[in-house]
């Protein structure tokens, strides 16, 4: 049996400590601190609908640079 | 030709385009249970990602989520974060269960488990829980696409007929191609709905107050409790945080421990496939937005419909709109039903056949035998869900969250599986167990809830707690266990050549 190599461990560190931020921002306590307010309008949008989009995007962008960057080594 | 004609003939062309784009396939696969069950582990990066989609664009998505944002506002936010986290893990499960099933041949994700620690009650007992949370989930499809036909027809053709009709449809691809003619209809339809759920997400505000803007403004005067998170309860009053932060909490973890997604791992035809759909995947999430502005836009329309789940149909028959506009939706809602419906289907007959049957009680079949069994199983699993579907009274949205319970108690199992060496069979075992035990209790006895939580959540950690309390006092060395982890970990299990 040949063990591969094994990949470093920061981006997927520092990945999981990305996604728990985001998540924070979309449950309590996270949202109800600062989320939770229908003014201002963003793009027609009430606030509170307007953070939740921000942050799904903001986690899809994570994932965008996590794949680029680890991907391909990631063995899951 | 009379607009209810044109409504109709919309519909009637869609559905035969779905079962010719469902069909073809089926010439090209293998007369094998594999070929059946897997698609001969074929399945591209763009089937595979609308297969994955349509386990959140269902029937739920185009009737339940409009409705839950129509009578609860805010509170139907929850499906964008769940969307959008959900299948993460699957990044790095996903591979790890591809290699498994090339090296060992799975093709469910009962058996993975089962052959880590040789155990054969574990995927009998899995069996019966995808099976208590597949079967209501396909009821509610088989609802909805009788709901759409009936008031396609302005009631001409009656719920259950609609049910029938569309439903027969995907019972005749679904039993002549198996995996890849749901793979093909489900591409198809997928980018059918993303196009209507945008059609309609931005019409509609448009049509009725003057664009999305405006909408809102309008429901910030007169109804702003609902854009206010959490949004209301099922009440009427102010929403729970709890309840919201343990629903988004169980579905975000149980979202990628739905059996069918790893069979979909077993039918990849590559893991940077896997990686790549999983990476795409938030975009469903986004197609979601409109859905939501469809459901407000019906915040301050008069008159209300019977039921919330009915607002999106109920206005499109109540406004003056093309009947081409009428007939595309119709298709698209469809297509929602459809495309989840077969795929549900499809798994839960193969896991019962494969997991209950095969491998729990230890029946021998042949490869052909096999895929008979499974269709057999179709045939009944259909019928048994068309039976439950016309007696089934609550929301859509309610029933969706009803089904995470006892699917996220799979997570411990498969991360135990996949990562975990000193998890032991009788440990996962007792988590599954003690986890839908918990589950279950708390879901049919809400009053008994300490906290008002998921009951799913209660049973995920009494789940955990089982499996490593049970793990620690039954560990052993497994055979075979370090070459299945160096396998699900890539490393290279091949003898050297002397």
């Amino acid at each position: 049996m040949i063990r591969r190599e094994q990949e470093p461990a920061w981006p997927r560190v520092a990945f999981a400590c990305y996604l728990g931020v985001c998540a924070c921002a979309l449950v309590w306590p996270g949202y109800a601190l600062a989320g939770d307010r229908i003014e201002p309008f963003v793009l027609g949008l009430p606030f509170a609908f307007a953070w939740t989009i921000g942050w799904v995007l903001a986690a899809f962008l994570g994932l965008l640079v996590f794949h680029g960057l680890a991907g391909p080594k990631d063995r899951g | 030709m009379s607009d209810s004609r044109i409504v109709v003939g919309i519909a009637a062309v869609y559905l035969v385009a779905c079962l010719v784009i469902g069909m073809l396939p089926g010439r090209r696969a293998s007369d094998s249970a594999e070929g059946y069950v897997a698609g001969d582990r074929t399945l591209g990066p763009l089937v595979m990602f609308f297969i994955t989609g349509a386990t959140i664009f269902s029937a739920f998505a185009f009737l339940g989520m409009p409705g839950k944002a129509y009578s609860q506002g805010a509170w139907a936010f929850m499906v964008l974060a769940y969307g959008a986290f959900g299948f993460i893990p699957f990044y790095f499960l996903g591979p790890r269960a591809a290699r498994l099933g090339r090296e060992y041949g799975f093709v469910t994700q009962g058996q993975m488990v089962a052959h880590r620690f040789h155990s054969l009650p574990i995927p009998g007992v899995m069996a019966l829980i995808s099976a208590g949370a597949f079967v209501p989930y396909l009821a509610i499809q088989i609802k909805g696409a009788g709901y759409v036909l009936n008031s396609m027809t302005q009631g001409a053709v009656s719920e259950q007929v609609g049910g029938a009709i569309v439903y027969g449809v995907v019972l005749v691809y679904v039993l002549k191609s198996g995996v890849l003619g749901v793979g093909w209809t489900n591409t198809f339809q997928g980018i059918f709905m993303m196009v209507l759920a945008w059609a309609m997400g931005l019409y509609l505000p448009y049509a009725l107050y003057g664009g999305v803007g405006e909408m809102f403004r309008r429901i910030a005067e007169e109804r702003p409790e609902l854009l206010r998170a959490p949004g209301l309860g099922p009440d009427g009053a102010q929403g729970s945080w709890g309840e919201y932060t343990s629903a988004v909490i169980v579905t975000s973890i149980g979202f990628s421990a739905w059996p069918h997604l790893f069979m979909k791992a077993f039918t990849a035809r590559s893991e940077a496939t896997i990686r790549r759909t999983v990476v795409l995947y938030p975009i469903f999430s986004i197609f979601l937005v409109p859905i939501l502005l469809i459901g407000f836009s019906g915040v301050l329309f008069e008159p209300a419909p019977a039921q919330a789940d009915q607002i999106l149909p109920h206005m499109l028959m109540s406004i003056e709109l093309s009947p081409w506009i009428v007939g595309l939706f119709c298709a698209g809602a469809l297509a929602a039903s459809m495309s989840s419906g077969d795929a549900i289907v499809h798994a839960c007959s193969s896991i019962l056949v494969r997991d209950g049957w095969i491998t729990a009680l230890g029946r021998k079949l042949d490869t052909h035998a096999e895929r008979r069994l499974i269709r057999y199983l179709i045939v009944v699993l259909l019928g048994a869900s068309y039976g439950l579907a016309f007696h089934y009274e609550g929301s859509l949205f309610d029933l969706l969250l009803y089904a995470y319970g006892p699917v996220v108690q799979f997570m411990p199992a498969v991360v135990a599986a996949l990562y975990i060496r000193r998890a032991t069979g009788p440990g996962v075992l007792a988590g599954l167990v003690v986890g839908v035990s918990v589950n279950i209790l708390f879901a049919v006895c809400p009053d008994l809830r300490p906290f008002a939580l998921h009951a799913g959540l209660y049973g995920f950690v009494a789940n955990v707690a089982a499996l490593a309390l049970v793990s620690a006092v039954t560990r052993r060395e497994i055979d075979g266990e370090e070459r299945y982890l160096a396998v699900a970990a890539g490393d290279d299990v091949r003898e050297p050549s002397s």
